[in-house]
């Protein structure tokens, strides 16, 4: 059978003066009719150029040197522009990373979804809308009709993913390209956009191009995987073939990506108390307006002993950076207790790896910094330090030179650990500090922490969204929803046996766990969730302000769960949760 | 991957230094005193003893030219460093540390921006009298509430950045953070604004001296120049072309300079 694209020898280049950039060099591969093909690598390794030049969509001053793109056996690139428009209009579609830029913010959903019926059939328009709001149904938008009349800066991110799926199978292409499409995107609802996609893919038979940097993702969906190093394909196959016994280099740095957990005792004496802790924002609109309250952390009480590393989990807009913010003593409005071990010298590592560091700086000035501010007067001495902690971190003394914009994410985030270690802390606060790098520096950055946490003991606060991440390093882990710990206990018991339905959705959301079932930890979820899965996100808040937090998402609620907030239960050896199924009636 | 070269910044600033070596060349030299008249020498047309002629008393104008550029640099410079250095501590202040006292101190700003400067600087000159300090005096207050916006606007990006909230985790003060950590990040904007303030006093010397609210007879200024050429205007046209080619020159100079560095900040 003839494959619907075929790409022989596909070099791109970026010309930049006299010199030359090659973005991908001689690629070959094919994509079969109605298959899932995963394309696996990381930011820069040129990904994304192949399916952009499929698309015909390469930036401007990027240049297809050699080759030939065959779309069922015709030459994309010998095509003339209206020839290429109306194919890919009708046979092709693309969903992008970032859901909030691909939508048109000042046009209604309605009206974008149906833009390629518009230009590409004769439809009435009263059969354009009726196509639009089915695909819209479709893709688990229940409520089609009134989404159309909205707005992109309306709905949540998922929505919006959602919105662009719709867009791109309204004409029914036989090939869909998806860019990232789930990684601007939290753990559960990255779980339901997959879904969606295997569900469009075994209705429709739609073949699909996924292009991720998440391997866990790719194992998830694919049934055919590319891995992509500098511009070139150096390793292919079933996925099962290339993650049981991958034979490139860089695969296995790829599948190898977590190192393992220390054991933790957690027995140490208390570095850091929250008790009762309230946290809230005061809001004033304009300048006469009424002052307002907002509320983002309720009744938080959590100790991290001498040693440990503390897990923190929730998806985004949980509160877990104010939390962070409100330990480190820069947000003040808050009520009860934040209690510091004396000698601790909390310090934090960011998310955001080019805001950490000062631009205007060098390396070394940014490293002596904390050296200055604890007193330390004499310049051989700062400088003595700082090369020494460059090479703990793993770098070498000549990157004090160097300033911030010419080090790659991971390096940067080793001068913040640094920094952080050379203000002599004993409790480090990281949050979400290797979510903005690729998966083998990421491994690399998690080793560090490892590595750190072994040879000088101290006690770090870990706070991310990534399960798969926290599990690798944390001892004991807390999961946050909307502000409130809904379960704590050990790392093993919570992955184990969670007790609460938030904890659960959030594990059972964990892409590669489900993929790799075989490996026996946890329940797997059960067949059929996925299609309960979908349509969870555009539910409208019912409970009242002392109701359980999880009330509206909770698939085991019940009517008391509405009015009143649930007490913890112990499960023992720390496991505690808070729902009422654990409670005495 | 190779830089793109800044051509405005080398053009500009070599505009820029070639004029500040004719005026600084002219404090210590020039072919004949400023202020020697010859009566046998009036009016001439530019030639190999006076390259851009001599005007009504037979001064030769290059001479005064050169002297006059040199107060024009010194007003401008001495300008903006008041501007500079008062409206970055301002902006600074007010920008890091916000509520109310920025509020006031900004909205007073708005109010000294709405008008026109060389107008206020007028009122200014005028209650002072005339002459090169109370010119400087004037202006430099008068520029500084457009340095501390900028200022204030570049802290206010700075300051909710994870390196100011890095270096406030590790104890540094709020003027260690200002001064050390987020003003060297704009470094860049305070420099063009220089180069752009710099360009606004030399043209509102040349216009109060213009109008012999600036710098007195007999000592030269481009400014006073062009009034006085005024007269002469058909009868030797050079005594106006020299002094308004260099004001030209000089404000064109420095506008490059800021062309370019804005260039780097991009």
């Amino acid at each position: 059978m003839q494959p619907l694209v075929e790409i022989n020898n596909l070099s791109i280049r970026f010309p930049e003066g006299e010199s030359s950039f090659d973005a991908v060099k001689k690629i070959s591969f094919t994509v079969g009719a109605g298959e899932i093909l995963g394309v696996v690598g990381e930011s820069g390794s040129g990904k994304s150029m192949s399916a952009l030049a499929l698309m015909g969509l390469l930036p401007r001053d990027a240049e297809v040197v050699s080759g030939e793109i065959r779309f069922r056996g015709q030459d994309l690139l010998a095509m003339t522009d209206a020839e290429r428009r109306r194919l890919r209009g009708q046979e092709m579609a693309m969903v992008f990373q970032e859901p909030m830029t691909s939508l048109n913010p000042v046009m209604k959903i309605g009206k974008q979804v149906g833009e390629s019926l518009r230009l590409h059939t004769d439809l009435p328009a009263r059969e354009i809308r009726e196509r639009t709001v089915a695909a819209l149904r479709e893709v688990g938008l229940a409520d089609a009709e009134a989404i159309c009349e909205r707005y992109p800066h309306e709905l949540s991110g998922g929505m919006r993913q959602r919105v662009m799926l719709a867009q791109a199978m309204i004409t029914s292409p036989s090939l869909l390209i998806a860019d990232e499409p789930t990684t601007a995107l939290d753990c559960v609802v990255q779980a339901q956009i997959l879904e969606l996609l295997k569900k469009i893919h075994r209705e429709r038979g739609t073949a699909i191009v996924f292009i991720s940097h998440d391997l866990n993702v790719i194992r998830e969906i694919s049934s055919r995987v590319l891995v992509v190093w500098k511009g070139q394909i150096v390793e292919e196959g079933s996925t099962k073939e290339v993650f049981s016994s991958p034979r490139h280099e860089y695969t296995r740095r790829l599948i190898a990506s977590y190192p393992a957990r220390e054991p933790q005792d957690g027995k140490g004496k208390p570095v850091l108390r929250l008790r009762d802790l309230d946290v809230w924002y005061e809001t004033r609109r304009g300048l006469f307006g009424k002052k307002g309250k907002k509320q983002v952390i309720r009744g938080v009480s959590l100790t991290a002993r001498e040693g440990e590393i503390l897990g923190i989990v929730g998806e985004s807009g949980c509160g877990k950076s104010t939390l962070c913010k409100t330990i480190l003593g820069l947000h003040n409005r808050y009520a009860g207790t934040v209690e510091v071990a004396d000698g601790a010298r909390p310090q934090m590592v960011f998310q955001d790896p080019a805001g950490s560091l000062n631009p205007a700086r060098t390396v070394g000035w940014i490293l002596e910094e904390p050296l200055r501010l604890r007193g330390i007067s004499d310049r051989e001495e700062r400088k003595r330090l700082v090369a020494s902690m460059l090479k703990e971190v793993g770098l070498d003394a000549s990157f004090a030179g160097r300033r911030p914009r010419e080090l790659s994410g991971g390096q940067r985030q080793r001068i913040s650990i640094g920094a952080a270690l050379l203000m002599d802390s004993r409790l480090l606060i990281a949050d979400e500090p290797v979510s903005a790098l690729d998966v083998t520096v990421q491994s690399q950055i998690l080793a560090l922490f490892a590595r750190m946490h072994r040879e000088r003991k101290l006690t770090i606060l870990f706070i991310s969204h990534d399960l798969n991440v926290v599990r690798s390093l944390c001892g004991r882990i807390a999961v946050i929803y909307r502000g409130e710990i809904v379960e704590e206990g050990r790392a093993d018991d919570v992955y184990e046996h969670p007790a609460h339905p938030y904890t659960k959705l959030l594990l059972a959301s964990v892409a590669g766990r489900r993929a790799a079932g075989e490996d026996g930890r946890g329940p797997e979820r059960p067949e059929g969730a996925g299609e309960a899965f979908l349509g969870l996100t555009d539910q409208k808040t019912e409970r009242a302000p002392e109701g359980c937090v999880f009330f509206d998402r909770c698939p085991e609620r019940c009517a008391s769960c509405r009015d009143k907030r649930p007490d913890p239960t112990d499960l023992g050896g720390g496991h505690t949760f808070r729902c009422r199924r654990g409670q005495p009636a | 991957m190779k830089r793109k070269k800044n051509y405005s910044l080398t053009v500009g600033g070599t505009l820029t230094l070639v004029f500040l070596l004719f005026a600084l060349v002219g404090q210590v030299w020039t072919p004949y005193s400023p202020t020697a008249m010859d009566s046998t020498a009036v009016c001439l047309f530019p030639c190999a003893a006076h390259p851009m002629g001599t005007d009504n008393f037979g001064r030769d104008i290059l001479s005064r030219v050169m002297e006059g550029s040199g107060s024009t640099f010194f007003v401008a410079i001495c300008t903006v460093l008041i501007g500079g250095a008062f409206g970055t501590l301002i902006g600074a202040l007010t920008g890091y540390f916000g509520g109310r006292a920025d509020n006031l101190v900004m909205r007073f700003n708005d109010i000294l921006l709405s008008f026109p400067s060389i107008l206020l600087a007028l009122i200014f000159v005028s209650l002072l009298g005339p002459g090169r300090y109370n010119i400087i005096l004037a202006l430099g207050v008068l520029f500084i509430p457009s340095f501390a916006r900028i200022v204030r606007s570049e802290v206010i990006r700075f300051r909710e950045l994870d390196f100011v909230r890095s270096a406030r985790i590790m104890g540094a003060g709020p003027l260690r953070i200002i001064f050390f950590h987020i003003l060297p990040n704009a470094r860049v904007s305070i420099l063009t604004a220089a180069a752009i303030g710099f360009n606004n006093a030399v043209l509102a010397e040349a216009s109060m001296s213009y109008l012999s609210l600036g710098i007195q007879p007999p000592d030269p200024s481009l400014g006073r120049m062009l009034s006085e050429a005024q007269s002469y205007l058909f009868q030797a046209p050079w005594y106006a072309i020299f002094p308004g080619l260099t004001i030209i020159l000089i404000v064109l100079g420095f506008s490059m300079v800021s062309e370019g560095l804005r260039a780097i900040r991009e």
